[in-house]
């Protein structure tokens, strides 16, 4: 007999309040289904009514974790547009300012991963890291999440000595504590074993599927537009593709370490090689009629934007394409066949830009037609004390 | 390849089908007629490599629609075009190709009104679910009222 | 005398409800951080609830999106009385940048009443923390 079970929309801490409708035969899901626009703000026909300069603060509003994401995005196609050429200084503090912005959101995803699987001690850690990030972000550029540092033309705000000193001394300290906190997950085989053979997608179906980001490399994908497209900074610096084979949430919780690993690198190698000389040059108010796809690799996969001018100060067109609509269809996908209690742990890992901190499940029973409220942290309770019956569980092995 | 020799390469093997255009490096943009957009998306993905659909745009140009499917490889990043007039906008679905595509055309269905024919899912996908029939909010011409706002408490 | 006692245990121990209403994660990571070790406000009693049924204040951040307006009058009233709602960010408070727009209801205010306003695009940890502890002030 077949249920069906309805999640969300009341998801309070997602980007995107979604609806999930699972079709299960007992406890194994057979069917998923979306449905979005809980979070439809309108923000392509707001663009349309801004300037160039209004919209950069719109594109950073579009999402609160990667809002550095949509507004470099967005900024670097608007000066292909205008044909500026930003100076090395303001480019090299942008993408330093991006590859912090990936530090802190992969952190913040490895907290939530940890607190899906029910290690809630590694949520607490991770989040605690996290902040020593946010206070590098909010030392550079005076804001904890919206950072504003983007201009067209360059940046706003300078870096000094003494702040690329605190630079290192943090990424230093975040690598210490990252290795160390890695090398506890190794010795939990429970932690392991909870998130191996969870969400398979396999090579094919990412593929086809279209999925992007960290989803797409932990199938095996090498895909990632830093090097494949190199904008800006990125062909000056030296850098791995991060991925994993095994095609399930433990690989990509390996990428993403993986990626923290490669990103304290690259921060690194900015902060060394930064170039002296101005940070922005200036702009002009319009932009000539033309077209421009800009393409950005965010924490969670590529961003896309597409924006057409027609010659006044405002955008005649702006498309946004954000990485996690582009992973909703291979999600689908890797609840099939899966466990219930596995779809918190399945949808956080796509990465769902935040932590599905506690939700609301309703279960339907199909013959009686009652509602039942369901809390997350039950269904959390219940995968805990999921008898080990899945596959693969047995000889995974933590890879680090 | 190098963008040129890559340009010869589709021209040669895609005829007049296709026009291509190059306006920056590593970008080509393709323009195709709808009624072959199922023929040379399908023969570019199997000849070269275009599996993955970054998203579809759409465009309101007064009186067409013009739909931009942006695909990337490894090394380009391709943007086929097509157009179609305002008064009967009908694209074929590249869902059989590309599966990915799904969500993408459903949100210009709903976004521009946009017929997608052969779509194996044509619910609504963004709009909510008391949305009007036939409002498609990102028309040039769409406008949209704002209702008044309640001060709580009344103006002070 | 049993007044007393409940007046007690909800200034001591305030339970909260998380509610996004549309914003863009911001604020809401912001209110999570403020749950983790550097701010910490369960050392305050406070304790972040899942269901609606359970909690005393509404924390509510974003503009009302016109498809999630319906669910948020629904946890409202699921919500026991006597309740409170804190309108944190910008968004929650007027619509911010999304104002104008045609999916958005501009402000949570237009949709359920609010006790509490704390500004900031988002709202930092401590100012959130702030709000809590000023409206419990007032009780």
């Amino acid at each position: 007999m077949s249920f069906e079970i309805p999640i969300g929309p009341q998801h309070p801490a997602l980007k995107e309040p979604i609806s999930l409708r699972m079709t299960v035969e007992g406890e194994v899901i057979t069917g998923a289904d979306i449905r979005l626009g809980y979070n439809h703000r309108g923000v392509e026909k707001v663009a349309e009514e801004k300037n160039w300069t209004q919209n950069i603060y719109l594109a950073e509003r579009i999402c609160g974790i990667c809002s550095h994401s949509h507004a470099t995005c967005f900024v670097q196609g608007v000066e292909k547009l205008m044909e500026l050429q930003p100076p090395k200084r303001g480019l090299y503090i942008r993408y330093l300012v991006s590859e912090l912005e990936r530090v802190h959101s992969h952190l913040l995803w490895l907290g939530v991963a940890g607190h899906e699987a029910g290690f809630d001690s590694f949520f607490m850690y991770t989040w605690r890291d996290r902040e020593i990030v946010m206070d590098l972000l909010e030392m550079i550029t005076g804001n904890r999440v919206h950072y504003a540092i983007n201009a067209i033309g360059g940046v706003r705000r300078d870096l000094d000595e003494g702040q690329k000193a605190k630079v290192l001394e943090g990424v230093a300290t975040l690598r210490k504590r990252s290795v160390y906190y890695f090398r506890i997950g190794a010795t939990e085989p429970s932690f392991v074993a909870r998130i191996a053979g969870v969400g398979m997608l396999s090579l094919e179906q990412a593929v086809a599927l279209c999925a992007c980001g960290p989803t797409a490399r932990a199938s095996g994908w090498a895909r990632d537009v830093r090097k494949e497209d190199p904008y800006a900074v990125y062909d000056e610096l030296d850098f791995a593709v991060c991925t994993a084979d095994t095609c399930d949430v433990l690989g990509r919780v390996v990428v993403r370490v993986k990626e923290l690993l490669e990103s304290y690198n690259m921060i690194e190698q900015m902060i060394r090689n930064l170039p002296g000389g101005d940070i922005a040059c200036k702009a002009p108010r319009k932009a000539k009629p033309g077209e421009v796809v800009s393409r950005y690799e965010a924490p969670r996969g590529e961003n896309i934007h597409y924006i057409k001018a027609n010659g006044t100060d405002k955008p005649e067109r702006l498309k946004v394409r954000a990485p996690t609509l582009g992973n909703y269809p291979a999600t689908v996908e890797m609840l099939r066949n899966g466990f219930i209690a596995d779809i918190p742990l399945i949808f956080a890992a796509i990465d769902p830009c935040i932590c599905c901190a506690e939700r609301t499940v309703t279960l339907i029973g199909a013959r009686s037609g009652e509602e039942s409220v369901v809390r997350m942290s039950d269904l959390r309770r219940r995968a805990l004390a999921r008898p080990e019956n899945a596959l693969l569980k047995r000889n995974a092995v933590w890879p680090f | 390849m190098t963008d040129a020799e890559l340009i010869e390469k589709l021209k040669a093997d895609l005829g007049d089908r296709v026009e291509i255009a190059n306006p920056a490096p590593r970008r080509l943009f393709l323009k195709v007629a709808p009624r072959v957009l199922v023929d040379v998306t399908t023969r570019l993905r199997d000849a070269y490599g275009l599996v993955f659909l970054s998203t579809i745009s759409g465009l309101d140009n007064g009186a067409t629609f013009e739909i931009i499917y942006h695909f990337s490889t490894p090394g380009q990043d391709f943007n086929i075009r097509t157009e179609v007039p305002k008064d009967a906008p009908r694209v074929p679905s590249i869902t059989p190709v590309i599966p990915g595509a799904i969500l993408y055309e459903r949100e210009i269905q709903e976004m521009f009104g946009i017929v997608v024919d052969g779509i194996p899912d044509g619910r609504r996908l963004m709009l909510s679910d008391d949305w009007p029939e036939g409002q498609f909010p990102l028309r040039k011409d769409w406008r949209h009222a704002r209702p008044q706002e309640v001060i709580p408490g009344g103006e002070s | 005398m049993l007044n007393k006692l409940a007046r007690w245990s909800r200034i001591k121990s305030p339970w909260i409800l998380h509610l996004n209403s549309g914003a863009c994660n911001a604020c809401d990571i912001e209110i999570v951080a403020a749950l983790t070790p550097r701010f910490d406000v369960e050392r305050f009693g406070i304790l972040l609830k899942a269901t609606p049924r359970h909690a005393d204040v509404i924390i509510a951040s974003g503009p009302v999106t016109r498809q999630i307006r319906e669910r948020i009058i629904r946890i409202y009233e699921q919500t026991p009385d006597p309740k409170f709602v804190i309108a944190v960010g910008a968004c929650a408070m007027s619509g911010c940048v999304y104002r104008g727009s045609y999916n958005i209801m501009g402000g949570l205010d237009q949709v359920i009443p609010v006790n509490m306003y704390v500004p900031g695009c988002p709202a930092r940890p401590d100012a959130i923390v702030d709000g809590v502890v000023k409206l419990l002030g007032k009780l």
